[in-house]
């Protein structure tokens, strides 16, 4: 494993473009250049069309929490300081069946609820032990 | 035999009809422990040797090993040879194991025997996790923690790793059918009275109550320990050969009569799965049981791989004994329990309770209970049916006494 594990490898291809928009407080996502699906996550050719070219395209950062969970546990030691925190799956305004694996942040957990709207936060991924940092979209509760 | 078509998140893959084809013959288990210090082969190889005992059949009558080899450690044909001090030929298949393939081996062992290709197919899984995680090496996260989409777009955020992923999906399936933490919790309740009444089981002298499930502080909320499995070190085997030649052994005829296999296109990004509150037990329920010739309501006793108790729960409803969005209700109070429940399920204990060998003792059980020896018996169990899941893919394995 990585030394730096687990920050993202944020030369990793498949998600380079979504780890740098990152970095500019952007959600950028790919789109078949063909039949305009999103494909996420990466993939080789679209699921639809089976073109391989995607455009990364600028999301709004809008989105419904589709589902949560309050993790008191850390299965990983680079978690231990995080808990409890919320990790979350975020289904995005322009499709709906686009998930973002994240965390919800500036909330209080009791106050979450389904298909609330939500809005894209950029925050630093930062564990003990690693000196690099990565800016990550999370995301926090929004006005409906 | 296709009865479920093509949709968009999964499909069925096409099976031929081997129904009533082959037997199992002989089923076997390692002890099942914490962490035991041993290695995977030689858990395997004790549950290999029992099962060639309950057979009737020496090491040297079998001509068939499947196992599955992308676990590592396991008991392949040199491990096979190693320890019997046998050199005869043996037909491999890598299509064996636990999980998935504890239900689909005797669909590929029916048609290597059918082929010609072997007589006696011995299939055989086993884990040593226990010891691994004491040992800080490997375990049942690490395939996820390496795979590199997961690694770099979910663990980052601490979505890793299966308690978290199955965690969110419960509480989306609470959200879409009102499912209870109770519901849950009578799911993980019915596992541990199994295997309290299973002297083979991890947690056999562990009881609990409804009341002492919810009382439990949250892991991953909303799952509390309870709702995962537990992990352990343990193997099993299980031996199949043609019916006809089945008749002459030592035990009950107990016939393959059923195999499906479903696939999830999002494999384990479950994240992605369109039908997020779903497993392609949709795909593969159907086909077994018109292979079989067998609805649901035929079922004596139901065996699931169960990492979690959702993942119970919604096999449950994906396999049709209820309707979908249906099993919070149905799981209630005793309807699991083996002694008069509506739908006997467990009955040792599952990975909840009795071992986390991934599927293997649950066939082993599934035997017992249509032969009428197991634990903790179902009374005049006939038909027995095994659910195997890993995420990509389910399976169905329907088994009866003949």
């Amino acid at each position: 494993m990585r030394q730096d594990f687990p920050l993202p490898d944020v030369t990793w291809e498949p998600a380079r473009e979504f780890w740098a928009g990152a970095s500019r407080s952007e959600v950028l996502i790919p789109r078949c250049t063909a039949c305009g699906a999103y494909a996420w996550y990466p993939v080789a050719r679209c699921r639809r069309c089976g073109e391989a070219r995607f455009a990364w395209t600028r999301m709004s950062g809008r989105g419904r929490l589709f589902s949560w969970v309050v993790v008191h546990r850390a299965f990983l030691p680079a978690f231990a300081a995080k808990v409890p925190f919320v990790a979350a799956l975020v289904a995005l305004d322009e499709e709906p069946a686009v998930r973002l694996a994240t965390n919800l942040v500036d909330c209080v957990p009791e106050a979450l609820d389904f298909d609330m709207p939500v809005r894209a936060v950029f925050r630093p991924l930062r564990f003990p032990g690693v000196e690099r940092e990565v800016m990550a979209p999370m995301f926090v509760p929004a006005e409906g | 035999m296709r009865a479920v078509a093509d949709s968009d998140w999964g499909c069925p893959t096409p099976l031929e009809d081997i129904a009533g084809e082959i037997a199992i013959v002989g089923v076997g288990e390692s002890a099942h422990t914490r962490a035991s210090g041993r290695s995977p082969k030689e858990i395997a190889a004790e549950a290999v040797e029992r099962a060639l005992a309950d057979a009737g059949l020496p090491p040297s009558a079998i001509d068939g090993l499947m196992y599955a080899p992308f676990m590592g450690g396991q008991f392949d044909a040199a491990a096979f040879h190693a320890y019997f001090g046998t050199s005869h030929d043996l037909w491999v298949s890598e299509r064996g194991g636990g999980m998935v393939w504890a239900g689909t081996a005797p669909y590929d062992a029916a048609l290597a025997i059918r082929a010609g290709q072997a007589r006696y197919v011995l299939n055989v899984f086993s884990v040593a996790w226990a010891t691994q995680r004491a040992e800080m090496v490997g375990g049942p996260g690490q395939v996820h923690a390496e795979d590199l989409v997961k690694q770099n777009i979910e663990v980052p955020f601490g979505w890793f790793p299966q308690p978290v992923y199955f965690a969110t999906i419960a509480r989306r399936h609470m959200h879409e059918f009102g499912t209870t933490a109770a519901q849950l919790g009578a799911i993980a309740v019915a596992c541990r009275r199994h295997a309290t009444l299973t002297p083979a089981a991890v947690m056999h002298d562990r009881p609990l109550t409804l009341a002492d499930y919810l009382a439990s502080p949250p892991l991953v909320d909303p799952f509390r320990k309870e709702d995962c499995c537990l992990i352990s070190d343990g193997g099993g085997a299980y031996v199949m050969t043609s019916v006809a030649r089945a008749r002459d052994l030592r035990q009950p005829l107990i016939e393959v009569a059923g195999v499906g296999l479903g696939n999830s296109y999002t494999g384990t990004y479950w994240s992605q799965q369109g039908a997020f509150t779903s497993t392609p037990q949709v795909f593969a329920a159907p086909g077994a049981f018109a292979m079989a010739g067998l609805t649901p309501a035929d079922v004596d006793v139901l065996t699931l791989y169960d990492p979690f108790t959702i993942v119970a729960l919604m096999q449950i409803e994906d396999m049709g004994f209820c309707r979908k969005g249906e099993g919070g209700a149905f799981v209630e109070g005793t309807a699991l329990h083996f002694d008069g429940g509506v739908l006997p399920y467990n009955t040792h204990g599952g990975m909840l309770s009795h071992a986390y060998v991934l599927g293997i003792a649950h066939v082993v059980e599934t035997v017992r209970q249509v032969r009428g020896e197991a634990a903790a018996q179902v009374s005049d169990a006939e038909v027995g049916v095994y659910g195997g899941y890993t995420g990509p893919q389910a399976s169905t394995l329907i088994l009866r006494r003949r």
